[in-house]
């Protein structure tokens, strides 16, 4: 009881209360135990060697020695197995000579632990005193079953030591590491980048850096009277969204981000993203980082404003936008060319789709736009008018330009704007047809006018011409001849000839008054003018209009109107050239560009039938012409309106299919400008006058 | 001259005409007198004499359809032969519909203007 007592109170101090116990009660000289070492970890150095921990009596001085594994009195108890008496074993082993005093008699008893011998007990008679007898073998045997608890208690004890001091190592290595991401987060918090607040399911902010103070406008009093609660800074129509991250996070322990809004201390509205963690394990408290949203959400409506303005400017001006990727048919468009199209806003935009409602005569404009792809100058802007039949029937003018663009892999991509035309186009065509209807009656009116002027003027002496000569005639013929009478009717018609000749001189001077209409004209700005006329009508011929106009170019002097004409009767010549192709783009390019010297130049290039040798002579002759429904003297009077400002027109056949009218004319003429309406109308005048000569 | 020749009236405001066509229309065998504008024939004392009046269409003042409708109203049935500088293809229907005998166009041919002078006389 007493041994049981001292494991119980004091494990440390057992073992030699154990040799002290084996003394006292075998009432012999030396008692003590021997263990075999298992200090080294390694197989050579465990259980090499007898240790002595403690010894009772006359051997004590000699405890913390020992003996070899193999060689000495216990390493023969663990070989056999079993208790010993020794007697004088110094004799034996006679390394023990000089531990004294020397054994008389000894016994040696194993203990075990788990079936494995692990030390002996031993008593000592260093005297003939008494002898070891069977009641100390049995008590020894006893004794021998308690070392071996009392030993397993001790190696207990010391794995307890070792776990103890690693966990204490580990702890402190862990509270290290959470200094450190302490601070990391510290600074994170008060690096104030973005709000970060502390809270618990209950509605409490428990801490809260300044970044998120700036946001909803409290301050640290405010935070630490506990005024401030997240469920108080959020809206009404927000808490059902507070809710559905709190079951979040009762969930998963975590919220995902989302965007809500909180009301400030004055009362306004702040926009926030909003994420964050429950606490590992403590089931209420968590954190969560906050970003302000107000510059975001700025810029959203900004752009939100923007973009409702391009819509109701698209939908203002009738207008709507496209994209077309030519590789890939992706094609993008604005609400308003759905609302242009008729068909519901979003639904994916396809060619057979545009297809369905492209009037059948201007389905190829879709097939040339991809032509441009191939031709070498391809890329150039493109305008053109088309239409639409909508499923009522009613036909819908568009009109577009369409600008072509590569994208970074050299794919074809369109930017076009369309308009809806359809009110003005047919305005328009109205104005159009009063127009070409009038300019019809006018023309052959003027031309009339002026044919019945010239032949009455010239009408009048012919008439006497003719009378008087016929007189003469009878006068010869009579018998006698009335050769007075003769010579006065002969002198008539000499007269009357002369009066003829007097008419033409009239008139040459009539029109050769110099009235000066000069200014500065843009062939740009006059050019456009004119397709802006011709635009219709050109698409109605099925013609692709091309403008290259040369930026910065110089002004000519001389009569805008005059120069427009011969623009406008270029057009329609090229234009009606290519009435009969079928076979390729109708394309039409008007071209302005600096001439060699200080001149400017506008060429007009078709896809026509072209020219062939024999004709080029006759083109700018008057009365000269290829159509069958043509006057024959746009050529002759645009080349004298072209001379009149001392300039030149001319011809080229194309290298490909067509022909090409060009006309130059110097920015400074030397000389004075004439009147180049006039001088056109004189030599019409003279042409006209032959052709009514030509009748008698 | 004899008083049995048929009387042709000339009314031109073109002094050549009245010059030169008299002396045809003498040569083929007619009494002439010329007269520079419808007033002055209305005026003369030839009007009820006047077998054929050979009239210009454009003239200051009266022209020669308002002398046309002029004598229809006086009921002067003069046969009418119009002359013309101007090629006008809607007047000369209606001339002709409203009792015109011819209408030349000047310079006409000494037989357009005899043949139409035969009709005019017929008729009378």
């Amino acid at each position: 009881m007493n041994l049981v007592s001292a494991l119980a109170d004091s494990p440390r101090t057992i073992l030699q209360t154990l040799a002290d116990t084996i003394l006292d009660i075998t009432q012999c000289d030396s008692a003590g135990l021997s263990l075999l070492t298992r200090d080294g970890q390694t197989a050579d150095v465990r259980g090499k060697r007898f240790f002595w921990p403690a010894i009772a009596g006359m051997w004590n001085p000699h405890a913390g020695g020992g003996t070899p594994r193999n060689f000495g009195p216990c390493g023969d108890v663990l070989d056999q197995n079993r208790t010993l008496l020794f007697r004088h074993f110094e004799r034996r082993y006679p390394y023990l000579l000089p531990v004294i005093p020397a054994a008389e008699e000894c016994l040696l008893v194993p203990f075990y632990v788990a079936g494995e011998a692990v030390g002996t007990i031993w008593a000592i008679m260093h005297c003939d005193r008494r002898q070891f007898d069977a009641e100390d073998d049995r008590v020894m045997a006893s004794l021998g079953k308690f070392a071996s608890s009392a030993y397993q208690a001790l190696i207990h004890i010391e794995d307890l030591k070792v776990q103890v001091s690693q966990r204490e190592k580990a702890e402190a290595e862990v509270r290290e590491l959470a200094r450190g991401l302490e601070a990391k987060i510290r600074r994170l918090v008060e690096a104030n980048v973005v709000g970060i607040v502390m809270w618990n399911l209950e509605g409490s902010i428990t801490g809260a850096n300044d970044a998120f103070l700036r946001m909803v406008q409290y301050d640290r009093e405010d935070l630490a009277s506990g005024r401030v609660r997240w469920t108080d800074l959020t809206p009404a129509e927000w808490h059902d969204r507070d809710e559905r991250a709190r079951a979040e996070l009762q969930a998963t322990g975590i919220f995902q981000p989302f965007e809500k809004e909180y009301v400030r201390k004055d009362g306004g509205r702040v926009s926030v993203l909003l994420g964050g963690a429950l606490f590992e394990g403590s089931g209420n408290e968590g954190v969560a980082f906050v970003i302000d949203l107000s510059d975001q959400k700025r810029a959203e409506r900004a752009l939100r404003r923007s973009e409702a303005f391009l819509a109701e400017g698209q939908h203002l001006s009738q207008t709507g936008s496209f994209s077309w990727r030519v590789a890939t048919d992706e094609i993008t468009w604005s609400e308003q060319l759905y609302r242009i199209y008729e068909l519901e806003i979003g639904v994916p935009v396809t060619l057979e789709l545009i297809r369905t409602r492209v009037h059948p005569e201007d389905v190829s404009l879709i097939e040339k736009m991809k032509m441009v792809d191939q031709a070498p100058d391809g890329g150039k802007d493109f305008e053109m008018q088309y239409r639409l039949v909508m499923p009522d029937h009613s036909i819908k003018y568009l009109h577009a330009v369409a600008h072509p663009s590569r994208d970074q892999d050299g794919q074809l991509e369109y930017i076009a704007v369309v308009q809806d035309v359809t009110a003005r186009r047919l305005t328009e065509e109205a104005r159009d047809k009063a127009r070409s209807e009038l300019a019809h009656v006018a023309r052959v009116m003027s031309l009339g006018t002026l044919t019945a002027s010239i032949a009455h003027e010239l009408n009048q002496p012919l008439s006497g011409i003719v009378t008087n000569a016929s007189t003469c005639m009878r006068m010869l013929a009579t018998d006698p001849p009335n050769v007075d009478g003769a010579r006065e009717t002969a002198r008539r018609t000499i007269r009357d000839a002369r009066r003829a000749a007097d008419v033409i001189t009239r008139l040459r001077a009539i029109f050769s008054k110099k009235e000066s209409t000069t200014e500065s004209v843009d062939l740009n700005e006059a050019a456009r003018e004119v397709i802006a006329l011709s635009l219709s009508e050109l698409e109605r011929g099925g013609v692709i209009l091309r403008r290259e106009f040369a930026e910065d170019l110089p002004t000519v002097t001389g009569d805008r109107v005059q120069l427009q004409q011969v623009i406008l009767n270029l057009l329609r010549n090229a234009s009606d050239a290519m009435s009969g192709v079928d076979d390729r783009p109708r394309e039409l390019v008007i071209r302005t560009e600096r001439d060699e010297g200080d001149g400017v130049r506008l060429s007009v290039q078709d896809a026509g039938q072209g020219l062939d040798l024999q004709s080029m002579d006759q083109l700018f002759q008057p009365f000269y012409t290829t159509k069958g429904d043509g006057m024959g003297i746009g050529l002759s009077v645009s080349r004298s309106i072209i001379e009149s400002h001392y300039g030149r027109l001319w011809a080229q056949a194309n290298d490909g299919p067509g022909a090409t009218f060009s006309f130059s004319v110097p920015c400074r003429p030397d000389g004075v400008p004439g009147n180049p309406g006039l001088d056109a109308i004189r030599s019409l005048t003279a042409a006209i006058a032959l052709q009514v000569m030509g009748t008698l | 001259m004899t008083i049995n020749r048929s009387l042709v009236s000339v009314v031109d405001d073109d002094e050549s005409v009245r010059e030169s066509l008299p002396d045809l229309l003498r040569e083929f065998g007619f009494a002439v007198e010329a007269f520079a504008s419808a007033e002055e024939f209305l005026g003369s004392v030839y009007v009820g004499q006047t077998k054929c009046l050979i009239l210009d269409i454009a003239m200051p003042g009266m022209s020669g359809p308002d002398l046309q409708r002029e004598l229809r109203t006086r009921k002067q049935a003069i046969p009418i032969v119009f002359i013309t500088a101007q090629e006008n293809a809607t007047i000369r229907p209606r001339l002709l519909k409203e009792g015109a005998v011819e209408c030349l166009v000047k310079p006409f041919s000494e037989t357009a203007l005899l043949t139409a002078l035969n009709t005019a006389l017929r008729v009378a």
